[in-house]
């Protein structure tokens, strides 16, 4: 699972373009929309993009996304739970 | 400063809903809607309503659209008008030829277009997402105002493509039925193609329908997002008041945005409520075209000087149940007016908005 | 007459305020360029080349110009191009065909005016703005659509061509605060030494 969450961090910073961050800047329990990362609607749609594209995980409505992408221990646990 | 009195009228229009004008006038006051289901043509095969000219072939849509649009204009006209040093075209397109790609989309439009009609100066071409046509019929008011020009010709065009449906897609923007603008179910745009055609000009025979003004103003918000307050396209409104002295209470009827995302339509909804439009009858007409993107400005123009010729304010089509954030006056049939003012609206990515009035004379 | 001006390419910026970058290899990103202005704007790195040109150019500007003595909807912006939004339009299109799953945050850049958008977002500027597309540059249309802009009262012209296609990147940003003549623009646009 910490295995998980770390190549997450990377995937997330490479995908989102957030290159002033490195995996360390990201905690485990960071809220990734609003305060936290301050991350968009666009981004929520390329988390959709990045689970299906590394996990095979097909996320068909984007507000499933809400709860799922709030932090990187949900993201991981949501994966572990639905990778195919 | 004394205002030049610009006039405006339709000359072509090409949409599933017709080949010119007449059948248009038609089909908008039946209530017809162009959108049909389109079997696999999303990313993953699915399929999707949209406003389709099945007439055009599968190959290079753009130029042939543009072609057939520009020939029909070509009747309307002596050639010698189209050729002459008072004349200017002014292009709305969002994407150009998409299939042209990995060169440029535009490659080419210039030339046809200018050859075509032997222009004498270059045809300018506006390319600012969605509120693209009406930027560009406010831009050849500019130049009708400022400069030498007699006429200008505005034609939008933007055609379907899998580009654009996968883009939508990939932003959960697309609806799997009909679009409902303004209701309280909708899910999203249906994709259109369309051609349009308006004329500019100084001369007052040529329509009893003069162009006021239209004002632009960005959100400063988000790329992608409208505001939340409609800020934007509230400032536009505002000021499109305040420069011709309109009130909210002389309008006749909204010719709106209404793409039917949840957070376009509601932001409009806020937008005209702090105009103070709230009970201004008011119509979308994407449930007729479906979104033509860069020619909706366009087309959308045309149809509301349809409806200030016929008196009325077309029903918006899709729209059973409330379900914005601010109350509305949706036309739930076409609605009768009483006053002479028509004010269309647009709103698109980049954070752009317009507001554009016109008025027809008796 | 004097007109504030920045040029920017992937290995020079260059502007009127006398501040010139060199760099010795090309950086397609503009990393380093971003990095020099000491600014903290993460969204950068997000915007395709043409924003992140416009933003750079942006921000030299203001070495010269105190744009906070406008109101923020009196400074109208007039971009150009010949390639319109082409090279994410590339990138768009192989993220569905070669990747197989359309790109989001590529299709909102598959429109050039979105730069405005940006440049706007960053400054809270509220004014009009219209993006071209023309076959080349265009320094009538310009000297046009300031002239306008200032009929209908614009207090100053933020005005761009912005260029984004196979190996050419390149920005000229100017700024007017009165009516331009299209000679005046030609010996700006041809007087950078590229």
């Amino acid at each position: 699972m910490s295995e998980l969450k770390e190549t997450l961090k990377a995937q997330i910073i490479e995908q989102l373009n957030l290159e002033d961050l490195t995996p360390a800047d990201i905690q485990d329990d960071m809220p990734l929309f609003g305060e936290g990362l301050g991350l968009d609607s666009i981004d929520a749609l390329e988390f959709i993009v990045l689970l299906e594209q590394f996990y095979g995980i097909k996320l068909a409505d984007p507000s499933e996304g809400k709860a799922v992408f709030s932090s990187v221990n949900s993201l991981a646990e949501f994966i572990e739970k639905n990778k195919k | 400063m004394a205002i030049i009195p610009i006039y405006i009228a339709p000359i072509a229009l090409i949409s599933p809903l017709g080949n010119d004008l007449e059948d248009h006038k038609i089909a908008l006051a039946k209530n017809l809607s162009g959108i049909a289901t389109q079997p696999k043509v999303g990313f993953g095969d699915e399929n999707w309503p949209q406003a389709k000219i099945n007439t055009l072939p599968e190959k290079n849509r753009f130029d042939h659209l543009l072609n057939i649009g520009l020939d029909k204009i070509a009747e309307k006209f002596e050639s010698s008008l189209l050729e002459h040093e008072s004349t200017l075209v002014i292009i709305s397109s969002t994407k150009g030829n998409l299939d042209l790609l990995p060169l440029n989309p535009f490659d080419g439009i210039f030339e046809m277009v200018k050859t075509k009609w032997n222009l004498k100066h270059q045809p300018i071409l506006i390319s600012n997402a969605c509120i693209s046509g009406v930027v560009a019929i406010q831009k050849a008011a500019d130049y009708l105002r400022f400069q030498k020009f007699h006429q200008v010709i505005v034609l939008g065009i933007d055609v379907l493509s899998d580009f654009v449906t996968y883009g939508f897609q990939s932003l959960f923007a697309l609806s799997d039925e009909p679009c409902k603008p303004y209701d309280h179910n909708r899910k999203g745009i249906n994709l259109g193609e369309a051609f349009g055609a308006v004329l500019l000009t100084k001369d007052a025979n040529q329509s009893n329908i003069v162009f006021h003004q239209a004002i632009t103003s960005n959100d400063a918000n988000h790329i992608s997002g409208p505001s939340r307050t409609g800020e934007g396209l509230y400032r536009s409104i505002r000021k499109l008041f305040e420069v011709t002295g309109v009130k909210a209470s002389d309008i006749a009827f909204i010719s709106a945005h209404g793409t039917a995302t949840l957070y376009n339509d509601d932001m409009e909804s806020q937008a005209f409520h702090r105009s103070e439009l709230t009970n201004t009858p008011t119509f979308s007409l994407k449930g007729y075209f479906g979104h033509t993107l860069g020619a909706a400005g366009v087309i959308e123009t045309i149809a509301s000087l349809f409806c200030l010729q016929d008196g009325i304010a077309y029903k918006s089509l899709g729209f059973e149940e409330e379900g914005t954030t601010c109350a509305m006056h949706i036309c739930r049939e076409n609605t009768k007016t009483t006053s002479k003012f028509a004010l269309k609206t647009a709103s698109g990515f980049g954070g752009g908005n317009a507001a554009l009035l016109m008025e027809i004379k008796s | 007459m004097h007109i504030p001006f920045c040029y920017i390419n992937p290995y020079t910026i260059k502007s009127s305020s006398g501040y010139t970058f060199q760099l010795q290899e090309e950086e397609s990103d503009f990393k380093t360029h971003y990095k020099a202005l000491e600014i903290e704007y993460p969204k950068f790195y997000k915007m395709d080349r043409l924003s992140k040109m416009a933003f750079i150019a942006l921000n030299h500007l203001t070495q010269e110009i105190e744009f906070d003595q406008f109101e923020d909807d009196e400074i109208h912006m007039i971009f150009g191009n010949t390639s319109a939004s082409t090279f994410v339009d590339q990138l768009f299109s192989e993220s569905y065909s070669l990747q197989k799953s359309p790109s989001p945050s590529l299709f909102v850049y598959t429109l050039p005016n979105i730069l405005t958008g940006e440049l706007a977002i960053f400054k809270k500027w509220y004014g009009e703005n219209c993006f071209y597309v023309c076959e080349s540059f265009d320094p009538i249309l310009f000297a046009d659509q300031i002239a306008f802009a200032f009929q209908k009262g614009a207090k100053g012209v933020l005005c761009g061509w912005v260029e984004s296609i196979g190996n050419k990147h390149e920005a000229l940003m100017f700024f007017v605060k009165n009516p331009v003549s299209e000679l005046e623009i030609i010996e700006l646009y041809n007087n950078l030494e590229k």
